[in-house]
């Protein structure tokens, strides 16, 4: 048997024997393969972090994503109670990515549909559900958060700067009010607080990047809420705001012309927020003058607040309106401290060496004088007025404050009450009674004229009964002119030649408005 | 058994193209009939089988560690891996494809690469006994190899059909070029395995 192979022989050629290693290389490359996406989903993988929320409402367990600007950063992979039995507390896988925004101030918050007057946001989670979104912060290192009840009102950390606005009134606005310049939405309002002597609320409203430069030294903020309906000389006018605004409230502000860029406000700076629009528009005078003046008489209708002027231009205000009792002499005053602006005045012939309160007394020597009156005579508001009434002297009361007295003079509706009550004491002394008993005189002459005059109609029904009688007879003469009779004939005749003579003279007198030359030449010949 | 009695053994080559059989014991000749190379056994059958079986264990793992498909649902993306896929089908209430599932993407080539394993061992380490029964494992190996591709084709069928933009997208996930790889690999190593090599070492 030559052809006999031996079986281990031909086993070491066929099987052992070494091959190529170009095969080899097939699994080093599906080692190569699935270790690189074993590594790479390892490397993906960031720290995991605990974060706690009051209601696990809508979350998932590997369905709820945690992202950063609608991207994807992590995954919610437990949720569980805490111990305390109050919150919930999620366990998220992070990617890699977002180690770095995990610090201590970071937030966390669920982003559900949210429908509300600014708009509707989150609407995509209506279908997809609800998911955890984050804003990075500052801070150490951190793996456990307490998440957010409502979402931060900057949702990312947003270029802009951040300002305080001071107001006596919250009303409508809330934190996420929208501020508009020019109308456009610039900022928003982030929260609000009682100012530390609880007098004023401050509202801490952020700005967003190209616009926070506008607001300058001058800057002004009003409420721009609502419809502003004013009505002037010259007609009626409505101011409104965008229609968010007049929904849900808001804020406007707008830069003065006079700023520069050099004006431009540091971050927290203060402003107050002005009420209205026409509020802001009002200048406000940083030099004032203080004056306390005394006035005889009531002074209702005088509020605070109520303007002063000069002939109809207001320079001031009323601060305050007390009642002050002297207890010595028992007298009653009422000291209105008012408050002049006299930068509202321009000045002429200007003299620097001269201080405003000079120039003041000045102008009192002069004969100024305030009065009040009557600013409307539909609510009877007061206003006080200044004016020169050069005779009336300068009448100083006990001033007792730390103000110059401004002296007074008797308002014109004073002066008007006064002579309208000497004329009731006139009338009061008038004698009434004998007026009365001369009147009842007259009256009984009166009846006695009456009487006569009975008498005088009896004497008339006589006068009557002749003038019948003259009737009676006339009636006679008439029937002589009764038709067929010489007289109605004759009559008849002279009519019809009064008509004959009549339509003649008519048409000489047409010949004569034709031809009035005719009076003079004659009749022309035809 | 006539165990000593193979074609090889006797001095014969069976060519693997037209099957003639020749007496020639030059391993370097050409068939008579159709001039084909002729081998004894499959060239290098061990080693290439070893090492396509070990690049299979290796794509192995990806397949089922990773998503092999994600199915984004109005814009939510739900990665799913074979296990998660078959948890949810369970879940659903589907058992029984859930089963199917189980059967084709897990439990199939699973066996196979432990069957083809095996294999190799079994000629590496010449166990004598049940050679009958070892070449049935080779067939049922052979044959069902194709069988465990019906996952890549139901989920490239579902990648083509379900695009609805946002609403329904299903998008293949890594696993699913791997779970692939795996089939190609356990398939290409069943054809390159000599069932003749069981036979050969038995004595």
């Amino acid at each position: 048997m030559n052809d006999f192979i031996d079986p281990d022989a031909s086993e070491v050629t066929i099987n052992k024997k070494t091959e190529l290693p170009l095969v080899w290389f097939l699994p080093l490359i599906a080692l190569l393969v699935s270790g690189w996406l074993i590594a790479k989903s390892y490397n993906e993988k960031g720290p995991v972090i605990t974060i706690s929320f009051p209601t696990a409402e809508g979350l998932e367990v590997d369905k709820t994503k945690i992202k950063y600007l609608n991207v994807e950063i992590g995954k919610v992979t437990a949720i569980s109670i805490s111990d305390d039995l109050k919150t919930i507390v999620i366990t998220a896988q992070m990617n890699s990515t977002a180690a770095g925004y995990l610090n201590q101030n970071t937030s966390f918050w669920v982003v559900r549909p949210q429908v509300g007057l600014g708009g509707i946001s989150g609407l995509g989670t209506l279908l997809s559900g609800p998911y955890i979104a984050i804003k990075p912060g500052d801070g150490s290192k951190e793996n456990h958060f307490t998440g957010l009840t409502t979402p931060p009102l900057l949702k990312n950390n947003a270029d802009g700067t951040h300002f305080i606005l001071e107001t006596n009134n919250l009303g409508s606005m809330k934190p996420g009010t929208p501020i508009n310049f020019h109308g456009i939405t610039v900022g928003e309002v982030l929260s609000h607080k009682l100012s530390d002597e609880a007098n004023a609320i401050r509202l801490t409203i952020f700005i967003n990047k190209p616009y926070d430069q506008f607001v300058r030294k001058n800057t002004r903020f009003w409420i721009d809420s609502g419809i502003d309906l004013s009505a002037g000389a010259d007609g009626f006018k409505v101011r409104t705001g965008p229609l968010i605004s007049l929904l849900s409230g808001g804020i406007a502000f707008r830069a003065a012309a006079e700023d520069t860029i050099e004006n431009i406000q540091p971050e927290y700076s203060l402003f107050p927020l002005y009420d209205t629009y026409n509020l802001s528009t009002q200048i406000v005078y940083q030099n004032t003058l203080k004056y306390v003046m005394y006035f005889n008489g009531s002074v209702r209708g005088l509020t605070v607040g109520a303007p002063v002027q000069i002939r109809g231009i207001p320079i001031g205000k009323v601060t305050e309106i007390n009642l002050e009792l002297d207890k010595k002499t028992a007298e009653i005053h009422i000291p209105v401290t008012v408050e002049l602006e006299p930068d509202r005045i321009k000045e002429i012939n200007n003299d620097n060496n001269i201080s405003d309160k000079d120039v003041m007394a000045q102008l009192i020597n002069k004969g100024l004088r305030a009065q009040l009156q009557t600013g409307s005579l539909l609510t009877g508001q007061l206003l006080v007025d200044l004016d020169f009434h050069p005779k009336s002297k300068i009448v100083l009361s006990d001033n007792k404050s730390v103000y110059p007295e401004f002296p007074t003079t008797a308002s014109s509706l004073d002066q008007f009450t006064h002579s309208a009550n000497i004329i009731m004491d006139k009338v009061a002394k008038l004698p009434l009674e004998d007026l009365t008993a001369e009147a009842n005189k007259t009256l009984q002459s009166l009846q006695g004229t009456s009487k006569a005059a009975t008498g005088m109609l009896v004497t008339a029904q006589g006068t009557l009964d002749t003038a019948d009688k003259t009737m009676a007879s006339a009636h006679q003469v008439l029937s002589i002119m009764e038709p067929g009779s010489t007289t109605h004939y004759e009559l008849e005749q002279l009519l019809q030649e009064l008509t004959q003579a009549a339509s003649s003279v008519k048409q000489l007198t047409d010949y004569l408005e034709q031809n009035p030359n005719s009076l003079i030449r004659g009749k022309k010949d035809q | 058994m006539k165990t000593k009695k193979t074609a090889l053994a006797q001095g014969f080559i069976r060519c693997h193209d037209c099957g003639c059989l020749s007496n020639q014991t030059d391993k370097n000749s050409h068939c008579p009939l159709c001039g084909g190379r002729l081998h004894p056994r499959l060239p290098n059958s061990f080693q290439r089988t070893a090492a396509l079986l070990l690049s299979a264990f290796c794509l192995y793992i990806p397949a089922n560690v990773f998503p092999i498909m994600t199915v984004t649902r109005l814009g939510v993306g739900e990665p799913h891996t074979i296990i998660g896929g078959i948890m949810a089908l369970i879940h659903s209430n589907m058992v029984p494809i859930a089963m199917l599932v189980l059967v084709a993407s897990i439990l199939v080539p699973l066996l196979k690469l432990l069957g083809i394993s095996l294999l190799l061992l079994n000629v590496h380490y010449r166990w004598q006994s049940h050679a009958k029964k070892w070449t049935i494992l080779y067939r049922i190996i052979a044959f069902v190899g194709r069988w465990s591709m019906l996952d890549i084709f139901m989920i490239s069928i579902l990648v083509s059909l379900v695009d609805m933009g946002s609403v329904a997208q299903v998008i293949a996930g890594p696993a699913a070029t791997a779970f692939a790889a795996v089939v190609v690999l356990t398939m290409l190593a069943a054809k390159n395995f000599d069932p003749r090599l069981i036979w050969d070492n038995q004595r």
